[in-house]
């Protein structure tokens, strides 16, 4: 077999499965990619109408209309969708994250022709009932509510805040009670009619299934698609973090264990030092030999975990930091966080840990494009982020070809300095006094995250 | 312990049943083999992807220890990270990571299982580092106290700070009052505080034999060398001694048990068990139907009316895990707040009772099969998952070729069965329930 080498690794090629893509006259684009040998179907639909684009009072609504494509849809109820698709082994659902709204299916290939005339039903045809709106709001508003008994989850909210602050990006994390409180079937409505559209749609079909008979499935039922941006709307660019040199506090009374997060500026996705990078971050949190992992849970056992992250999106990303320990080791835990994020930048990785994480990044790289989902998920990031397909073929060759000098580069030009802020879910009496020495301490109550 | 084999009693199940051809596509290529020592040998090669992954599922587990040494087979499936003879402290990880691979592992009540995933062309390396532990863990003092600060904090995490471990914990003391399903899989504190190194070694000793392992190997490679690797790595360590047997020595349960948490929390919540037949009783399998027509998806019946209709529950799951011994039947639900959880209680026994008097629907009860048939295939899609699903289904099942042919199996499960079932397992002399009760929230 021919392989590719380079500092010392041989990798055998990825076999990418081959990839059909088609703009449809309405502008829908379809990427068919036809995969066996297991008789199951992915689909995923992908539209530029993220919660970043969700209207100041109604932050969230993209997501809860998105929820609520597939309750009720072109005369078939909540109820009817439900069974018929659930029958056969299927699923199908609707979500937003940041960027995009997404829509999927995930069916049996057998029946992948009545699942996927129901999905685009789903898509096109959604009901919004009053009825169902109340009800999913009333559920929505219970789940939101119940959230704040989890550690994590606050601190991954408090942390979101602070760091894209007024940024569209925090719309997630801020969406609240009040949003929620105020959806109209209207706005439901408006988002289904004026922020999906099959211009800014991608749609990927992944598996085992017969390419020609599914484009002419895919004409059949999403030809007719209108409505919708004709282009895709832009994210402001998000620059550096909100809330720099803070700590934030979220007030846990009951807690022994203290959830720790810090948060800083990072870099969009595509970024020039993407590969440097990764490499980096890699040594520094990425892995189960990582430093903080050997620093914080192997050398100290201050900890379960604790890793390090880059979080890179269109417009801007985030560095993240995250562990948790007993309250009575807070600050030492901080200060051994802080220290090897201190020495990353100040000196780099060495040459034998650049070389270690080289293998592991390249070495796995392959077992992420196993599934039909993840297939389709590479391939829409690909899409969704203006890169190219030899992002995915030539992904360990780049792993490969940074050097220790790269790594270190990039270690000093993106790693925080001051502009970092601390997020600690705990008992606020104990910890409060401790951190003063990170930065000015402000309590949250769990109530105002919600 | 005795080896798990599919009863023979059953006469609805049909082994020889012919498996749709994708899964039989998998079975031709599953190559078996043991070794002198014991050792149990799976390989399924599949050039997909050029990776692999390596499981080792050791029949050991919460099951096998006694008061005083609770959660030690997660301590020392930890231990089992901080080096051996060849692979010092801290070597196991970095050895692995370097040549393109990544491990993880888990504990259950049953069984501990260990897996790597990694590039193809570590094969030989991934096998001299498990073989390496199996043969010559060295569990020194200063790496035992680390490790053991290590699970305090996990225990923190997952129990002591998460409200569904505190009633998790208390459900499991209420179902059993004799057998060691009782104690939490991660130990009690005091136990992880107190246990030995002399503990350890004694337990590495017993249980970490090849003939009390099994191991999968799923991906990219050459079955015959794989073999040959396998044999020169493995050969050499000596089988343990007789695995000792774990009494089943629960007694019948009289009557309805109750417990309440009291804790800050936004909602009540509800914890039901059970008590269920053991993961090889063909009750086990109707269950699992049950298990889907009850919580897996929107129009299942426990979503549909308790989330749904009554909107009394944020929402509702059920766990049937198949186990050694018999097991439970439980069901979670999250209600919403200011719910009533005697409310939500009633609603949830008044669904049950219908499956025991009318059974299900004919599209229920198929959809159920579908939805299962669907999850099989799904598992298998990856390296990882065919390894996983395969080594489980025969350390619990008897063999992978059982798990295979679950599908058929399911097909000749019945309406009458299922109602049978939840008439015979979901009475109330049969239940456990753990009410969390809301304390105010500071």
């Amino acid at each position: 077999m021919k392989t590719v080498k380079r500092s010392g690794i041989e990798l055998r090629p990825l076999k990418l499965p081959h990839h059909d893509v088609r703009v449809l006259p309405n502008g829908l684009t379809v990427h068919l990619i036809p995969r066996g040998p297991l008789p199951l179907v992915a689909v995923r639909l992908v539209t530029r109408a993220g919660s970043v684009f969700d209207p100041a009072g109604l932050l969230g609504v993209g997501d809860f209309a998105s929820r609520l494509l597939r309750r009720g849809a072109a005369g078939l109820t909540a109820n009817q969708i439900s069974d018929q698709v659930e029958f056969v082994g299927a699923s199908v659902g609707g979500f937003a994250n940041e960027e995009n709204a997404i829509v999927s299916l995930s069916t049996p290939s057998q029946h992948l022709e009545s699942m996927f005339e129901i999905f685009a039903k789903v898509v096109l045809e959604p009901d919004y009932a009053e009825s169902e709106i109340e009800l999913s709001r009333r559920r929505v508003l219970a789940q939101l509510s119940n959230e704040l008994d989890d550690p994590g989850s606050l601190a991954d909210r408090a942390l979101s805040r602070a760091v894209w602050g007024t940024h569209p990006y925090s719309h997630e994390a801020r969406s609240g009670k009040a949003d929620y409180e105020a959806f109209q079937r209207k706005d439901l409505v408006a988002f289904h009619q004026q922020r999906l559209g099959p211009a800014i749609s991608h749609l990927y079909v992944t598996g085992e299934f017969k390419a020609a008979k599914v484009m002419a499935l895919v004409e059949r039922t999403l030809g007719g698609w209108k409505n919708g941006p004709a282009q895709a709307p832009v994210i402001p660019t998000a620059l550096g973090i909100a809330q720099p040199g803070e700590v934030i506090i979220v007030d846990k009374p009951e807690q022994t264990q203290v959830q720790v997060r810090i948060g800083a500026p990072g870099v969009k996705r595509g970024h020039v030092d993407h590969f440097p990078l990764m490499v980096m971050n890699t040594v520094l949190g990425g892995g189960f030999t990582s430093r903080l992992v050997t620093e914080i849970r192997v050398r100290r056992g201050l900890s379960y975990g604790a890793g390090s992250g880059f979080e890179m999106m269109s417009a801007g990303g985030a560095f993240n930091v995250s562990s948790f320990t007993k309250t009575e080791t807070l600050t030492q835990l901080l200060d051994v966080a802080l220290a090897e994020v201190k020495k990353m930048k100040s000196k780099g990785p060495t040459a034998a840990e650049v070389a270690t994480v080289q293998r592991y990044i390249s070495g796995l790289y392959p077992a992420r494009l196993e599934t039909n989902e993840a297939i389709a998920g590479a391939l829409a990031d690909v899409v969704h982020y203006g890169l190219t397909d030899e992002w995915i073929s030539q992904y360990r060759e780049r792993i490969a070809a940074v050097t220790v000098k790269d790594a270190a580069r990039a270690a000093q030009k993106h790693l925080f300095e001051k502009d970092r802020v601390i997020v600690l879910v705990g008992n606020a009496q104990k910890i409060a006094p401790k951190v003063k020495k990170y930065g000015p301490v402000s309590v949250l109550k769990p109530s105002e995250l919600e | 312990m005795a080896t798990r084999h599919t009863p023979k009693t059953t006469s609805k199940k049909s082994p020889t049943a012919k498996l749709p051809p994708a899964l039989e596509a998998i079975a031709e290529t599953v190559i078996e083999h043991t070794l002198p020592n014991g050792l149990k040998v799976r390989l399924l090669p599949s050039d997909a992807v050029p990776t692999c992954s390596f499981y080792t599922f050791f029949r050991v587990g919460s099951r096998n220890e006694r008061p005083g040494i609770t959660g030690i087979s997660h301590l020392f499936e930890h231990m089992m990270f901080n080096g051996a003879k060849k692979y010092g402290p801290g070597q196991f990880d970095k050895t692995l990571e370097s040549n393109g691979g990544s491990s993880n592992a888990y504990t259950s009540n049953d069984v501990t299982v260990y897996y790597e995933d990694f590039m193809s062309e570590a094969l030989e390396t991934v096998i001299d580092l498990e073989a390496d532990r199996m043969k010559s863990l060295a569990v020194t003092p200063k790496m035992l106290e680390s490790e053991r600060q290590v699970v305090i904090e996990e225990r923190r995490l997952r129990v002591d700070n998460e409200i569904g471990g505190l009633m998790d914990e208390e459900l499991s003391t209420l179902i059993w009052k004799a057998h060691p399903y009782r104690w939490p899989v991660i130990g009690w504190m005091k136990d992880i505080e107190n246990i030995t190194r002399e503990d350890c070694l004694d337990y590495f000793r017993t249980f970490y034999a090849p003939n009390n392992a099994t191991v999968y190997v799923a991906g990219d490679f050459d079955p015959k060398q794989a073999l040959a690797l396998i044999r020169k790595y493995y050969g050499g360590i000596e089988a343990g001694p007789q695995i000792p047997r774990v009494l089943d020595a629960e007694p019948e349960q009289k009557g309805e048990r109750r417990a309440e948490v009291r804790h800050p929390a936004q909602a009540p919540s509800l914890m039901i068990a059970w008590r269920g037949p053991a993961g090889d009783h063909p009750d086990t399998l109707t269950l699992d139907v049950l298990q889907y027509a009850l919580s897996v998806g929107q129009s299942s019946r426990l979503t549909r009316a308790l989330v749904y209709e009554q909107e009394l529950a944020v929402s509702v799951s059920v766990d049937w895990t198949w186990r050694f011994d018999p097991g439970s039947f439980l069901i979670g639900v999250e209600l919403k707040p200011g719910a009533d959880p005697k409310a939500t209680e009633a609603a949830l026994f008044a669904q049950l009772e219908k499956v025991a008097k009318h059974g299900l629907e004919p599209h229920e009860l198929e959809k159920a099969k579908n939805n299962l048939a669907a999850h099989l295939y799904r598992e298998l899609a990856t390296n990882n998952g065919r390894a996983h699903a395969l080594g489980t289904y025969e350390i619990m099942l008897g063999s992978w070729k059982a798990g295979l042919g679950l599908a058929s199996r399911y097909q000749t499960i019945t309406a009458e069965d299922v109602r049978a079932a939840a008439a015979k397992y979901l009475t109330p002399e049969r239940r456990s329930v753990v009410t969390l009760v809301p304390t105010e929230i500071a």
